[in-house]
Parts: C-alpha cells; structure tokens; sequence
C-alpha cells in the first residue's frame, strides 16, 4: 500500500476530528465535568475554590433532602398534565386550522403568538391575570357573582395555574409540528376511507392518527423534554410555594445552586434529572414501540 | 480678534459658564484626586435612582469616572460571584444584601478596607447596622471586636410599621405599639374585600422569613442560642417561637387576603399604595413610592412608626442592609479608587444629597438635621428608633441555607400544611443537622408537644 493509499484510506477518519472535539469540548466536557461535580463537595475560602472527592457526601444529602420528594411527583404531575393537555390542543387546532379554506396565514400567525413572547413577560402578565385583589379571572368571577378564587395561593389549584400557563404557553409549538404534518397527509388514503363510509371519529382514528404518528412523536419527544426542565414560569408564578405545592425539580436545582451554593449536590441533582429524562424517554419510547406492534 | 461686539458679550458669557461650572466641579465634598473609571455592581432597587444621581453629583464634582452596572435582585449575586472567583474582578466596588457578605467575608474574596489604606476608617455618624461590615476570622462572626473592616452600609434597610392615619383616627384606634394592639386594630378594621386590616408577606423564603422574625425577635424568640460565641443550639422550637409563629398566622389569616401564603413584598406594597390595606410592616425604603401621586392612591395618607414590641415590652426588627465591598481580585491602583469613592460617599454632604433623592443615608447627623422636619422625611423618626433595637440575624455561613429551611417551614405552618409546633420542629432538626455538618458545637431545645 502506497502512502497517498493510506492518506485516501484514512483521511475521512481524520476529516471527522474537528466535529469530534468540538463534540468534546461542548458535551462530553461539560458533562464530564458535571459528573466530577456531583462526587465532590466544592468549597470557596482563600480567594479560590477547594474541590474534595466525597460522593457519599452528596448522597447523604439526597436522601435528607425532603424537599426532592414532593419536587420529583409535582415534576411528574406537571409533565403528564401539561404535556397531555398541549398535545391535544395542539392536534385539535391544527384540524382545524387545516381545513380553513380563507385567511391561514393570518389564523397560523395569531396562534403562535404566545411562543414569541419572553418568559420572563409572560410569567408577569399571568401573575397580574391571577392577582387575587386585581386579576382578571377574579374580577369575572365576582361579575358573575362568583367567590374570588385563589390561583397561586392555594396549595390545590397552584399547580394546576402553572400548569395553565404552560398549556398557553406551549400549545402553538405543538400546532406548529402538527399543522404542517396535516397539511401534508395524502388526500387519496382521506378520499379513499370517505369513500368507504369511514365516519370521522373513524377518520380520525383509523387513518388520521396512524399517519400522523412520526410528528405526534417528535412533539412528544420535545416537549416532555422541555416540560421537564420548566423553570421561568413556576419561578415567576410561585417560586415553588406555597408549601412545596409547586415545587419542581428544576426549580429545586437552580435554589440548591445558586441560593444555597451547594454545587457538588447541585450537580447530583441534575445528573439525576438527565437521567430521568432519558429513562421517561426511553420507557415512552418502548411502550410505543409496543403499542404500534 | 473678535471685532463684533456681540459676538464678544456671547463668548464672554460662555466662559463665564464655563469658569463658574468648573468652580463648582472643583468644590467636591471631600477631595479625593484624580482616580482612574470605577465600574460598580449594584442591585436595580427602589433605592437605585437615589445612587445614580448621587454617584452622578460625585462625577460632576471630581471629574472622575463612574459605570453602573444596576441588574435585578437575583442577578447581583451571581455577577458578584463571578467577579470574585475570576481572575481580575470587573467591579470595582460592588452592593451585597448583607445576607451574602459572609460568603465573601469567609472566602477571602473581599479586600478589608484598611488593608487598602490603613488610615482609612468609618466616620463616627456612621451607623453600624449591626457590626455587618466586620468580620472576625477566628470567631467566624460579623462583630467590630477584633474584626477587621470588610464593608460599608450602602444602605440600611428596616421594616417600619406603616398604617392609615385617617383610617386609624376614623375607628378610633391609636397606632399600635405592641403586636396584640396590630391584632386587635386590625380585626376592627378588616372590611374583605375593600379593606385588609394588615398585610405583611407569607410567602415562602425570604419574605416570609424576614417578615416573621421581627415578630420573633419582639417575643424574645431566637433561632440559635449564641452564635456570636459560637453555640449554635438550635433554638427556634421554643414555646417564644412557638407564640410568634402563631400571633403571625392569626394576623395573616384574619386580616389579610385569602392569598396569605403566596404574599410577596410587590403584593404587600401594592395592597397598601392601593389602599386596600390599613396596616402593613414593609421596608423604609418604600415610603418615597408610597408619597408619590403617581404611584399610590394614598399619598400623604400613609404614617409609620416603629415595628410593634412583644408582650413583654421587647422590640424586635431584622436588618436587610446593602453593603459596599471591594474585591480581592483587583490593582491597587482600582482598589484605592474604589476606596476614594467611598470616603467621599460616607461624607454628611453626599449623605445629605442621598436622602435628598430619596435614599436612606447611613449617618446619624442627616437624621438629626433640618432634612428629618420635612414632611417626606417623616419615616426618620421611626427608623432611628428602629435602630436601636433592630439586628442581624443568620449572620453565618449557614445563613442562606437556614433561611431555605426557615422560609419552606414557616410557609407550611402558615397555610396550615403543618402545625406550628411541627414545623418550628422540623426545622429545628434540620438546622440542627445543618450546623453538625459545619463542625459546629450544636444540639436543640426538646420538640414541642405536636
């Protein structure tokens, strides 16, 4: 084998190194790094930081921590809810947006409005809605002769005003995966089950859905995702109160973070929340899996 | 040769601007030279517009630079963070809540002043706030005895009692001087949803946290025994406490709105700016919000005085002061500019000046000048009494995780998820747990009977 041989035999190989630290230095470091975190306590005295290995340290601190069990369903709750409300939502518009034969530009552009606006305003303008002396809702709640409700301030509906917001919030990005997925469905298999005398709940389930199942899953996918890590609004809303009524493990993370300074069991924390993404995942992903054969 | 006479009284009176301008900017309150650009992290609070223009005076009156990096509550303590443990800070001079100066104290990321100049020292009328600018090593405590100087008060924050005079004189009631008189004013005057005979904040965390303390400390209620010499028994489930926490509940309950757990300090001012509310405990520095017409439908109508003492006579306030400090991770040259800026700062005129635009000065002669007889000054009396038995309180490396632990607690007890002896319990065996962690010389009081 000659030497330009082995240059043509092995530079794809090498032309590939650039992506691969950049992969390094961006993921693999980071996290890495997250991991050395979790096993360590991190101390800053001297002017400097001193890291001392002590995972069993960390650990000892999950299991005290009483606030990681409420965190862990109320996260749980907020992810099934929230995400089962959106994907409804979401799949219900994009119908009915796709069957508007005037003005979808319009319709498309008004409905994806909510995922445009900042967190940070959106979590404002709900706890002004949700005021209880001078919200919206309860001012039409007493119109109607109706007792003021207690949005964020009750440990029963808390959640579920947090909850709300996200749907709001949410909903458009699911419409927007599932409207270009309707959009795109073959006429013929439609025309051809009308023909057949499908009903439409018929229609719907037995062909619309089927066929729909690559961007139901892809909406799916992104936004447990995402519901998982929700920050801003439950942070704007309710800060996790009262009680431990909303408190979510991300929530949990960013105060073990940064208000109580504790990064080594920070970091444990967010290891365990990646890892519990990925298991939802792939514990979702089979069902499917199984539900399809 | 300027030929039109005109144009000659023009430039004549140009200069004469001009010459009287730099006269003026040469009068400064205290001559500090000429210093190189100061960059200062700051917290964008009510108080913030007061220090622009202040800082904005010193400028004009030295000629030297200043850049003010002004970001929300949460953010300060994360810059402030991150400048210290980078290499060269990019702040001068930055303002600490004195709930997070230990950390710095502690860690060594702050200069002490005096290793700056060692002739440097705090002007007599400068009040102390608590020592919360010292920090002795050894003992691990904010105290002047044998501490060395760290920081400054920026500014002195306390809650004062706020109350409705027209309301209050309409009902016959006197301001209230203890806690069981705020009790009984204000199930007389709640009047749901028009009137709300107190508010004070119940939300989990700090507010609930800050709030509940004064009522605490006015009980004769503490939630360690001595940390100061270093015994860090838990102390927070005792019978005092116990009573705190429920006179606290039961003026929440019965006098404040339905969303009494979920209060923050923007519902609190709001209900009182709105006149909603006819009682209410809020920091000093919301009264100048509470005078301005544009802000507040009860302008004029809203008085202070001290916070309400306990049943036996005892007062009781916690301290949330902002604190200058100078990084470590700075030259000389930035640290001593830093600190020229801050004796001229500290002087009666800029203090004077600062109160002026609407901040809380730190020095006892602006209190006591013609400035306190003015009507929008006329919280000073109260504050200055508030002084006197105002403190510190979680003054310790454990602090930020104490409150943690005290503002999730108390919350719970306050919309009734736990009983108040079961939350002052729990915490108590947290904290507890917290402090052996330390290394501290800890232990607790028996549990109250649940």
């Amino acid at each position: 084998m000659t030497s330009v041989d082995f240059l043509n035999r092995t530079f794809r190989h090498w032309s590939l190194l650039p992506a691969v630290v950049l992969f390094v230095l961006l993921t693999i470091y980071p996290v890495a790094n997250l991991f050395r975190m979790s096993v360590s306590t991190i101390e800053f005295t001297s002017g400097g930081e001193i890291w001392t290995f002590a995972p069993l340290t960390n650990l000892a601190l999950l299991r005290a921590d009483e606030v990681v069990r409420p965190a862990v369903i109320n996260t749980l709750l907020f992810v099934v809810v929230a995400v089962a409300f959106e994907m409804m939502l979401g799949l219900a518009l994009a119908i009915l947006v796709a069957g508007v034969a005037h003005g979808k530009g319009l319709v498309r552009t008004v409905m994806i409005l909510p995922i445009l606006v900042p967190p940070v305003a959106i979590g404002s303008m709900w706890k002004l809605l949700y005021n209880y002396d001078f919200g919206i809702f309860n001012q039409a709640l007493t119109a109607l002769g109706l007792p003021p409700a207690n949005w964020l301030g009750s440990t029963s509906l808390a959640l579920w005003s947090v909850v709300v917001v996200d749907v709001w919030h949410w909903v458009p990005f699911v419409f927007l995966i599932l409207l270009a997925a309707v959009e795109g469905l073959p006429v013929e298999a439609l025309e051809a089950a009308r023909v057949d005398g499908a009903t439409r709940w018929q229609l719907f389930s037995w062909v619309m859905l089927p066929l729909l199942r690559p961007a139901l899953v892809v909406a799916l996918v992104f936004r447990t995702i995402l519901a998982f890590k929700v920050f801003d609004e439950v942070y704007l809303l309710t800060s996790g109160g009262p009680g431990t009524s909303t408190e979510l493990v991300s929530l949990h993370l960013y105060k073990v973070f940064f208000d109580q300074n504790q990064l080594g069991y920070g970091a444990l924390l967010s290891l365990a929340l990646i890892a519990a993404i990925v298991a939802f995942l792939l514990v979702g992903g089979r069902t499917l899996q199984a539900a399809r054969t | 040769m300027i030929r039109n006479p005109k144009l000659t009284r023009i430039w004549l009176a140009a200069a004469a601007l001009v010459f009287a301008e730099c006269a003026f900017a040469q009068k400064p309150f205290v001559d500090v030279g000429k210093q190189p650009p100061l960059t200062i992290l700051t917290a964008s609070t009510p108080w913030y517009p007061a220090f622009e223009k202040v800082v904005g005076t010193y400028e004009q009156q030295t000629g030297n630079k200043i850049k003010l990096d002004a970001v929300p509550f949460g953010g300060v303590l994360e810059k402030a963070r991150n400048a210290v443990r980078s290499g060269q800070s990019p702040y001068d001079l930055m303002m600490l809540d004195t709930q997070w100066t230990i950390e710095f104290y502690e860690g060594g990321f702050v200069t002490p002043l005096k290793d700056i100049d060692p002739a440097f020292d705090l002007p007599k009328e400068v009040m102390s706030y608590g020592d919360s600018g010292y920090w002795n090593a050894q003992k691990r405590w904010r105290t002047a005895d044998g501490g060395k100087l760290m920081a400054y008060t920026v500014l002195g924050n306390v809650q004062l009692f706020y109350y409705r005079a027209d309301l209050l004189k309409q009902a016959g009631i006197a301001p209230p001087k203890t806690w069981d008189e705020v009790l009984a004013a204000c199930a007389k005057l709640t009047d749901p949803p028009k009137t709300y005979g107190f508010v004070a904040r119940g939300e989990r965390g700090n507010g609930i946290r800050y709030d509940w303390m004064s009522v605490m400390l006015a009980q004769r209620a503490s939630v360690v025994k001595d940390p100061a010499a270093g015994d860090y028994t838990v102390t927070i489930n005792s019978p005092q406490a116990k009573a705190a926490l429920d006179l606290y509940t039961d003026l929440l309950k019965r006098c404040g709105p339905a969303n009494y757990g979920s209060l923050g300090q923007g519902d609190v001012i709001q209900l009182l700016a709105t006149g909603k509310a006819a009682q209410g405990d809020v920091v000093t520095a919301a009264f100048a919000s509470f005078e301005d017409p544009n802000k507040s439908a009860v302008a004029g109508k809203l008085e202070t005085v001290p916070l309400p003492r306990g049943r036996d006579g005892a007062g009781g306030a916690v301290i949330g002061n902002w604190n200058a400090v100078i990084p470590k991770n700075l030259s000389d040259a930035q640290k001593k500019a830093a600190l020229a800026f801050s004796r001229w700062f500290l002087t009666y005129d800029a203090q004077h000046a600062f109160a002026e635009a609407g901040g809380i000065p730190n020095r006892s002669d602006v209190f006591t000048s013609a400035l306190a007889r003015e009507p929008r000054f006329r919280w000073m009396p109260a504050y200055l009494e508030t002084q006197k038995f105002a403190q510190q309180e979680l003054g310790y490396a454990e602090g930020a995780q104490a409150e943690q632990i005290l503002g999730l607690r108390l919350n719970q007890a306050l919309i009734g998820e736990m009983s108040s002896a079961r939350a002052l319990n729990t915490a108590a065996r947290e904290l507890e747990e917290l402090f052996r962690k330390s290394g501290r010389k800890t232990g607790s009081l028996p549990s109250l009977p649940e």
